[in-house]
């Protein structure tokens, strides 16, 4: 009870592993004699949220929820504390047991602020901690799988063909749901795991300085395949998909699967969802060379604000709701999908609760190795990715041939690296 | 003549009628489509094909005014109605204190000639030019150092923004086009300047200063920006507080159509008790057409 007494504030995202972390707070109160008040807002203002209370160097949150993607604008920054000191710097409990964390997760959340250096490698600052996180895999409708007689498709030329096959024999519901508004969020989940699977990356580094490697010939040939798999069997207004769409989809009977987040597809299969109790998942490695999946993952972390002015006792925070018996109870009692800990995908109860939804626990299996951030780190990444989707968009709707149109991409992301003095 | 007195034939009256109607109808629609939605699960909502036969639910309701909200990821906690409340109150004290400050000062700006009349005048309507996050960032640090932050003083400060210029450049419009011969005729009886303002001059602009409180409060009713970035989750308005319904584990159609239904109530009830007004208002004064 080091901090006894100490108020602490939360800033959260309204999100099921916000809830699971609220719903066992009063445990932490009772170990710690701390009083723990939180701000929730909901996802669609959360971020513009947690950028103004940083950029203004409020001292009203003491710790917040981020996605590892938004620390390489916060990180650099100094708005965010490195957790490496008290990581490594012998402020863990002794049983906090940081090395059970999924490895490609610890990495994911480190980055040593240099553009275009490897997440966790050497150098690498740890600027969050995993909380919960989502894996890019395959959730499908198995009562339409069955009713029209076809498998979960193994890699993209077979979902390509599964998903025209829905289409046409179906009555109604288009094959594939995958997003596709103007946003970097269109690029990160099926479509990068897809990506990265082919063997593509998005930046290459040579002589310390980027290079967009969208016009390599493996990225070519994922992107022609990605681009016609939409064009024949995506949804009709593709473009605006995001999140909510593409999993809305599902649920409602209207796609007959989704190459998404695992978590989405997990939500849609209850609730007042038409399609409950229907819904199956299963790992997907999009090259059919590929011997295993590489699923992009989104990290749901917690982060220590710069301007905390109870920096200790927030680590405690921290430590405790990323901890062996926290993620216990959001995986066993709450909705804490993906734990982000080995030993909570093994425990006997969580894995009872989780078979009830068929072919997760064997998704996360065959997935869990790989699973990582495949972006290369740099501070210009919202701005490119949403580039990256507009000529998505662009190619989709057959205003440009894909060849051409990724050419363009590269050539002016190239351009906007050099102006930038990143390329 | 006999087209006056209705005798004539009927079918221009059938036609506007049903022009009336088909207009109605475009512009009514969304409104309507969405009272419907408020009383649907999510599941009918999303039926394929949408069918407008139903069995009607108040869940929706029930769940926003208890503040518990039944989803796909178990029991959440809404504190929608809290957000209403938060809405009333910064919209409509907000107008109330940018009708008390704005209203004599349109009266001065409309009456008197003082030195730096007009620059004083273009500043305050500058502060509806000014994109508000480039004005709340640097805002949010003196409202730290002010205690401000997190307050309904402070946000309510922050609303004048909104609501003064807006009332006082349609008051002013207002002021400018009345006669100031009544109320000199009035002053020279003997009276006041104050008394002038407030027996004859308010009373003459009555209806432009609805006009102007009415589009003041709704403005203010749909800013969405500065309490999120100033104010803490408790003090947010119904702007902010039905996007909680756009969860990762789904969207909940029918409590954001019911939520809709609610919130427009307040500004639809003012609205339509303010018709007469607002009509008569908006018809005379600075936005004319």
């Amino acid at each position: 009870m080091a901090h006894k007494g100490t108020s602490l504030k939360l800033l959260l995202n309204k999100h099921p592993y916000a809830d699971a972390m609220i719903a066992d707070i009063e445990n932490f109160k009772k170990m710690t004699g701390m009083n723990v008040t939180w701000d929730v807002f909901p996802e669609d203002v959360y971020f513009d949220k947690v950028t103004a209370a940083l950029s203004s160097g409020s001292t009203e949150y003491d710790a917040f929820m981020t996605g590892a993607y938004m620390t390489w604008t916060y990180g650099p920054a100094g708005w965010l504390v490195d957790l490496n000191e008290y990581i490594k710097g012998g402020k863990a409990a002794p049983n906090y047991d940081w090395e059970g964390v999924l490895p490609g997760l610890r990495s994911s959340t480190a980055w040593s602020g240099k553009p275009g250096d490897a997440l966790g490698g050497p150098g690498a600052k740890q600027w969050c901690v995993p909380l919960g996180f989502e894996a890019n895999n395959i959730s499908y409708n198995r009562k339409m799988f069955d009713k029209i007689g076809v498998q979960v498709p193994k890699n993209l030329p077979d979902m390509m063909e599964v998903a025209a096959k829905i289409t046409k024999d179906s009555g109604g519901a288009y094959g594939i749901g995958v997003r596709g508004s103007r946003s970097w969020a269109t690029i990160h989940p099926g479509f990068l795991s897809g990506y990265a699977n082919y063997g593509a990356t998005d930046f290459t580094q040579e002589g310390g300085k980027l290079k967009a490697a969208m016009n390599s010939p493996q990225a070519k040939e994922f992107t022609k395949l990605w681009v016609k798999m939409i064009q024949d069997s995506g949804p009709k207004n593709w473009a605006t998909y995001t999140w909510y769409q593409v999993g809305t989809d599902l649920g409602a009977g209207a796609s007959g699967m989704i190459f998404d987040a695992d978590i989405l597809g997990y939500f849609m299969n209850g609730g007042d969802n038409k399609e409950r109790g229907n819904l199956g998942y299963a790992a997907f490695a999009a090259n059919p060379k590929a011997t295993e999946p590489t699923a992009n993952v989104w990290v749901w972390s917690l982060a220590m604000s710069s301007f905390s002015k109870n920096k200790d006792a927030a680590w405690d925070l921290i430590q405790w709701a990323t901890g062996t018996d926290h993620c216990m109870f959001g995986a066993r009692k709450m909705d804490l999908v993906n734990p982000i800990r080995t030993k909570v995908w093994q425990d006997p109860e969580f894995k009872e609760k989780i078979n009830k939804y068929p072919g997760y626990l064997d998704q996360y299996t065959a997935t869990a190795p790989k699973a990582q951030i495949y972006f290369t780190p740099q501070p210009m990444f919202f701005d490119l990715t949403t580039e990256w989707a507009a000529a998505l968009q662009r190619m989709v709707a057959k205003e440009i041939p894909v060849d051409e149109g990724i050419d363009k991409l590269a050539a002016s992301l190239d351009k906007q690296l050099k102006e930038n003095g990143l390329g | 003549m006999a087209r006056i007195d209705g005798t004539g034939s009927p079918i221009p009256r059938i036609l506007r009628a049903i022009a009336l109607v088909v207009v109605l109808v475009f512009f009514l629609f969304p409104i309507l489509w969405i009272f419907l939605m408020s009383f649907q699960t999510n599941e009918t909502i999303l039926a394929i094909p949408p069918s407008l036969a139903f069995t009607p639910t108040l869940i929706n309701y029930t769940s926003l005014i208890s503040g518990h909200l039944q989803t796909a990821a178990g029991s959440l906690d809404l504190p929608f109605m809290h957000n209403l409340f938060n809405s009333v109150l910064l919209s409509s004290v907000s107008v109330l204190v940018s009708l008390v400050l704005g209203v004599p000062a349109a009266y001065a700006f409309a009456r008197f000639r003082f030195r730096l009349g007009e620059d004083i005048a273009f500043t305050l309507l500058s502060f509806r030019f000014a994109p508000p996050l480039l004005v709340l960032l640097p805002l949010s640090l003196y409202f730290k150092d002010l205690g401000l932050a997190n307050t309904y003083t402070g946000l309510i400060w922050v609303y004048q923004l909104i609501c003064l210029p807006l009332i006082l450049w349609i008051v002013r419009g207002y002021f400018e086009d009345a006669s100031p011969d009544v109320e000199y005729a009035y002053r020279v009886d003997g009276h006041s300047w104050w008394r002038a303002f407030t027996r004859i001059a308010i009373p003459l602009a009555g209806p432009g200063i609805a006009a102007a409180g009415l589009l003041a409060f709704i403005f203010a009713w749909n800013n969405f920006v500065f309490a999120l970035i100033l104010a803490s989750a408790d003090k947010q308005p119904v702007t902010v507080g039905a996007l909680a319904f756009v969860t990762a584990s789904g969207i909940q159609y029918g409590q954001i159509a019911a939520a809709i239904v609610l919130s427009i109530m307040p500004t639809l009830a003012l609205a339509l008790y303010a018709q007469r007004w607002l009509v008569e208002g908006l018809s005379l004064g600075a936005v004319k057409g």
